[in-house]
């Protein structure tokens, strides 16, 4: 297998629920090695998505490659798998329950069992690894599901919103243990909400809407073709400024202590910061910047809906 | 078929450690002891004390035939009757009644009889006493005077007899029941066998089959189902849990049956050497009906938890299930039903017809074996029909389990829901 060999390849996929396309033909090519991330609006098919590539769902159409090789139980167990709905069995041991599921992806149980240990020394469960799941808090159960995830070394991970219910100290935790597995060669398919972790993990990414692949590629790339066309001010003045200048600007975002304003094509940005200084605004931050990808999440979204 | 091993393993472990496994196992055996201890107990202490008894007889000539009648013996040994005193045609009635009534009243005197002088002519005989319900004392009693009676009447007519027990002792209807290959004596034990047979199979049916449906539900309510079914096929899973819980019913049988063994074995020596003559039943059942009833559960256990289990896959929480099931138990309650019926003419066209139909095979063709075997060829059909029902319900079951797993985690729509029944 070469460096560009790719890690998951979907081809024209669809997936219908009678009426409803969940997913329609869909095409989608993930890199080895790549953090990726699958964006989308509640509803948009991600999980759908993830399910498919977790034969977990059948598609109606199209043909899905994982690892450089048609779907099959034999790459199934190549594949680390943390669904947006956990499941644990709430009666077991938390050790055991990892014990069974890592040798049901194929490891020996006693491999199994010093990788669970491992762990949950790692993630700090140790203390809880002989505990019943059910006497666990959501956010370790969310941990230990995790470690199912993980145990059996998958080359390729795929994480549905892997980060819901973790306080940022755990959630700081899984982040770095993502970022040491991509070191490692394993490919992460990462499906969120959560833009502002996408933005700084992920090195490339799919946007789907309605079940539609709606923008795909290298993040940077993606970012640049979008041009340095907003900027974001700190200034004493709540931004009435800028109505001054509705032919520069484009649409305005106030987050309280900062605004970004996107700009229309072509417009200067100096012209802005003149109409600020004329307008008697103290400006204590002024910087052209690339459009964030929750900008270009919200203009994609609303595009396609409008 | 690794997969399947894991599987079975983790069913079995978790199940066989539950609080509710170890209390099922233990408790009937348990219960089973307990009844035999009580039964013991009750034995021993059975009207453990001679009784003490007068006769008051007007007809002159009873008393001592009652007194000799009277010699039936305890299980300790003691004489069940003495006969403290005898007034034959008293000067004064009246008085020996009233001096016996002081005497019940104060206890040194169980009861009393009275013989009307014309007795022979039909007069009940009376007896007085504190305890009437003691069913065997009087039906003792009875027997005695009836003999007696008789014995007055054969004497008058003119013949002489000494021993009228002897005589009118009645004759007792020996049952044989012949078999393929010999004939044993019948009392009632092919009854007993066939009764607790079916019990156990239909007790264990839904037991086992509730099980898994529970199980499957479980999965799916907590959602470990998607977990599981990104490592395993649903088949696998299916197959898994249906052994794995298969497996801990076994476990359970193993542990009654040996307790069953030792209860018949070492119970009748504690009865002995406790001098009581418990009344265990010698029970034979044949080995060969051992060997069906294991075949009959094995196939029943296969056909039911397949279907319990698509219920469980079918159902998102327990009232659902309890729903669902419901068509699913109908035909094993039907089949025990018809368990009289069956029992009375084992061999009759309505009774081969029902057992022939593979959800009343298990516990219909069982029932036909134990009373009375059927031709081989309809064994062998029930066998063949019930293998073929169970790989269609598996097959549709498989369906149901992995239509119930496309669907979990969705919010169902109606949409959705009809796609669902259509599946199924």
């Amino acid at each position: 297998m070469t460096a560009t060999t790719d890690a998951a390849v979907l081809e024209r996929v669809t997936k219908r629920y009678d009426s409803l396309t969940a997913v329609g033909h869909l095409s989608l090519r993930i890199r080895q090695g790549a953090l990726f991330g699958l964006l989308g609006p509640n509803g948009a098919g991600k999980t759908t998505t993830l399910r498919m590539l977790m034969r977990i769902l059948i598609p109606d159409e199209g043909s899905i490659q994982v690892l450089g090789e048609p779907l099959s139980e034999q790459a199934q167990d190549r594949i680390g798998y943390l669904p947006e709905e956990r499941g644990l069995y709430p009666r077991m041991q938390v050790r055991k329950l990892l014990v069974f599921l890592g040798a049901l992806k194929g490891l020996p149980e006693s491999e199994a069992n010093r990788r669970a240990r491992d762990w949950l020394e790692r993630l700090q469960l140790a203390d809880w690894s002989e505990k019943k799941v059910i006497d666990l808090s959501k956010g370790m159960q969310q941990k230990v599901q995790f470690i199912a995830a993980v145990i059996h070394r998958p080359p390729l991970l795929i994480l549905d919103e892997p980060f819901t219910g973790l306080d940022p100290i755990n959630a700081v935790v899984l982040k770095d243990i993502m970022l040491e597995l991509r070191e490692q060669g394993s490919t992460i398919i990462l499906s969120t909400h959560r833009m502002e972790q996408v933005e700084m993990m992920c090195d490339s990414i799919c946007l789907i809407n309605q079940g539609q692949n709606v923008l795909q590629g290298e993040l940077q790339v993606i970012k640049k073709s979008y041009g340095k066309n907003t900027v974001r001010i700190e200034c004493s003045d709540d931004g009435a400024f800028l109505k001054q200048v509705p032919t520069l600007i484009q649409s305005v975002n106030h987050f309280g202590a900062v605004i970004e304003a996107k700009l229309h094509p072509g417009s200067d940005p100096q012209e802005v910061l003149k109409a600020a200084v004329e307008g008697g605004v103290r400006v204590t931050r002024f910087e052209l910047m690339e459009p964030s990808l929750n900008d270009i999440f919200i203009e994609r979204v609303s595009d396609a809906h409008a | 078929m690794r997969k399947i091993w894991l599987i079975i393993k983790r069913e079995y472990v978790t199940r066989v450690r539950t609080k509710g496994f170890v209390i099922a196992t233990v408790a009937l055996p348990s219960l089973t002891v307990a009844l035999f201890i009580v039964s013991i107990l009750i034995a021993m202490h059975e009207v453990d004390h001679t009784l003490n008894v007068a006769i008051l007889d007007n007809n002159g000539d009873l008393a001592a035939a009652i007194k000799r009648g009277l010699d039936r013996k305890l299980a300790n040994g003691q004489p069940a009757f003495r006969v403290v005193e005898s007034q034959v045609r008293p000067a004064s009635e009246e008085l020996v009644r009233g001096e016996w009534r002081v005497a019940v009243r104060s206890g040194q005197l169980d009861g009393y009889l009275v013989v009307p002088p014309d007795v022979a002519a039909g007069t009940p005989v009376e007896f007085h006493t504190k305890n009437a319900a003691n069913f065997a004392v009087t039906e003792d009693l009875d027997r005695v005077v009836t003999n007696a009676v008789i014995g007055l009447r054969l004497n008058q007519s003119g013949a002489r007899v000494d021993k009228v027990a002897e005589i009118v002792r009645g004759v007792d209807l020996k049952l044989m029941r012949i078999t393929e290959h010999d004939e044993k004596e019948e009392k009632g034990q092919t009854f007993i066998v066939a009764v607790s047979m079916t019990m156990i199979l239909y007790t264990t049916l839904v037991m086992y089959g509730v099980s898994t449906m529970r199980s499957v539900l479980e999965e799916k309510t907590t959602r470990t189902m998607e977990v599981l079914i990104s490592a395993a096929r649903p088949f696998h899973l299916m197959a898994g849990k249906i052994l794995g819980v298969g497996a801990v019913g076994f476990t359970q049988y193993l542990v009654w049956a040996l307790s069953a063994a030792l209860i018949t074995t070492y119970g009748a020596a504690v009865a002995a050497s406790l001098k009581v003559h418990a009344s265990l039943p010698q029970i034979y059942i044949p080995s060969s009906l051992l060997i069906y009833f294991v075949v009959y559960f094995l196939l029943g256990y296969f056909l039911y938890a397949s279907f319990f289990a698509s219920v469980g896959a079918a159902a998102s929480n327990e009232h659902d299930a309890q729903q669902l099931q419901w068509p699913v138990t109908l035909p094993l309650i039907f089949s025990f039903i018809m368990f009289n019926f069956i029992l009375r003419d084992p061999n009759s066209d309505t009774a081969v017809g029902l057992s022939l139909v593979p959800f009343f095979t298990p516990i219909l063709m069982l029932l036909r074996i134990s009373a009375e075997t059927p031709p081989f060829w309809q064994i062998g059909l029930s066998i063949l029909l019930t293998l073929l029902a169970t790989v269609g319900v598996v097959y549709l079951s498989a369906r149901i389990y992995r239509v119930g797993v496309l669907m979990y985690g969705k919010r169902p729509s109606v949409v959705e829901l009809w796609r669902w029944l259509r599946y199924s």
